[in-house]
């Protein structure tokens, strides 16, 4: 049981980041498009979004781990 | 310059293949007899209480306290000789019974820490000694490293610190900034040397440097910062009983995500990248060694590309790290609080 909690876990956390940063990767894109001299700015912010995000989802993945070797 | 560093790379390189090879054989030959042993992910980014060089096995001092009494031994092998400890499962027990109360050893992670540390401390102190004797400051830069220094530098000050940390104040925490950026930059990517272990897949050393921001972050806690914590200011008063909870809670919430999110990228890289080598292990057992063989033709590649991505990822790491010790503690640091600043919760 642990280790089918470990897999659906890790699965939706990692449904849950993709849109995330998917969502981070269009906004980014789309204002690079429209405003290149930004891009600069844009991308600084975007690691810095997608770093909280990913933080998030790697707490998740990290429990999924322990479920594994300690359930 | 280019020509004088190759020579002593190339011999490093050789010597490298030729220590290792004799040994990669005997360990393949001892796999075989035990086959009924798995493929152990987790004990190759563990910490261990040896370091392995090139062929070379270091055993790393034990330093134990059972029941408040130290002992020191210059190895695993030297404890268990000693007669007071006995050997179960790989790990310490005493021989009397009862528990080891605190295990201070030093260990493999905690070598490459100090590597990366010292390393960190060579570089910055040669290179604060090259600007006090004037190259650089009233000449360009000389040599390769020393315009890397300085590009690297910049970019902490400019871009990390100045642009977080506000007012004239960023000062102060560029040396911070700048130790933690480059340290564990060193850090992640030690981890992918040939018998090099990723000091920062253990949550204690991301845990240690994630508290060294958190205190840095308390200390220099603006007047603002703690009202904000404790007393919200323009809030009803009975929203306040469920704010201050929350926000003593987000003090700690924010160096704990810091810290598992550098831990947890360090180890999924090197869990990701054992998996996918054991595929060829996992085809070969079941479909015979042609399909393995093949197997490896396409996983070997998979893995070189990893490489490449786990560096990129080293560095975006210590990027990041740094990049959010600097909101962190700008945020704390901020004397007004600006309405149209986006409150960062991580």
């Amino acid at each position: 049981m642990g280790l089918l909690a470990a897999g659906i876990g890790a699965g939706i956390a990692a449904i849950g980041a993709g849109v995330g940063i998917g969502m981070i990767g269009k906004g980014a894109v789309e204002s690079i498009a429209r405003q290149p001299e930004a891009s600069g700015d844009i991308r600084g912010a975007m690691i810095l979004t997608a770093a909280l995000i990913e933080g998030v989802a790697l707490i998740a993945a990290i429990v999924c781990i322990l479920l594994v070797f300690f359930a | 310059m280019k020509r004088s560093l190759r020579r002593p790379l190339l011999t490093v390189l050789i010597l490298l293949f030729a220590t290792s090879t004799p040994r990669a054989f005997q360990d393949q030959n001892s796999g075989e007899e035990s086959k009924d042993i798995p493929i152990d992910v987790i004990g190759k980014v563990q910490d261990h209480n040896y370091l392995n060089l090139a062929g070379y096995h270091l055993e790393l001092p034990r330093i134990l306290l059972v029941d408040g009494e130290w002992h020191f031994f210059s190895s695993t092998h030297a404890a268990v000789e000693s007669g007071n400890f006995i050997e179960k499962n790989h790990t310490l027990v005493p021989a009397g019974g009862g528990e080891i109360t605190l295990d201070l050893s030093i260990t493999s992670h905690l070598m490459y820490f100090w590597f990366g540390i010292a390393l960190t401390l060579w570089i910055t102190i040669a290179m604060a000694r090259r600007y006090r004797k004037g190259v650089g400051r009233e000449t360009e830069p000389k040599g390769w490293f020393q315009n890397l220094f300085e590009i690297t530098f910049v970019f902490v000050r400019d871009e990390i610190t100045k642009n977080n940390i506000p007012g004239d104040k960023y000062e102060k925490f560029v040396p911070y900034i700048f130790a933690v950026f480059i340290s564990i930059a060193f850090m992640n990517l030690f981890g992918l040397l040939p018998w090099g272990v990723t000091a920062t897949a253990d949550i204690t050393v991301t845990g240690v440097l994630a508290a060294f921001t958190f205190f840095i972050t308390q200390w220099n806690g603006s007047k603002d910062h703690w009202e904000h914590v404790f007393w919200f200011p323009g809030v009803p008063g009975l929203m306040r009983i469920i704010l201050t909870p929350i926000e003593i809670i987000g003090l700690f919430t924010k160096p704990l995500a810091l810290a598992v999110r550098l831990f947890a990228n360090m180890l999924s890289g090197k869990i990701m990248i054992i998996c996918i080598l054991g595929l060829i292990f996992i085809f070969a057992e079941f479909f015979g060694s042609i399909v393995g063989l093949g197997a490896s033709i396409l996983v070997v590649p998979l893995t070189v590309a990893l490489y490449i991505l786990k560096a990129f990822v080293g560095l975006l790491q210590a990027y990041i790290f740094a990049l959010l010790s600097a909101v962190f503690i700008g945020m704390a640091a901020e004397e007004h609080h600006h309405e149209e600043g986006v409150e960062m919760h991580a």
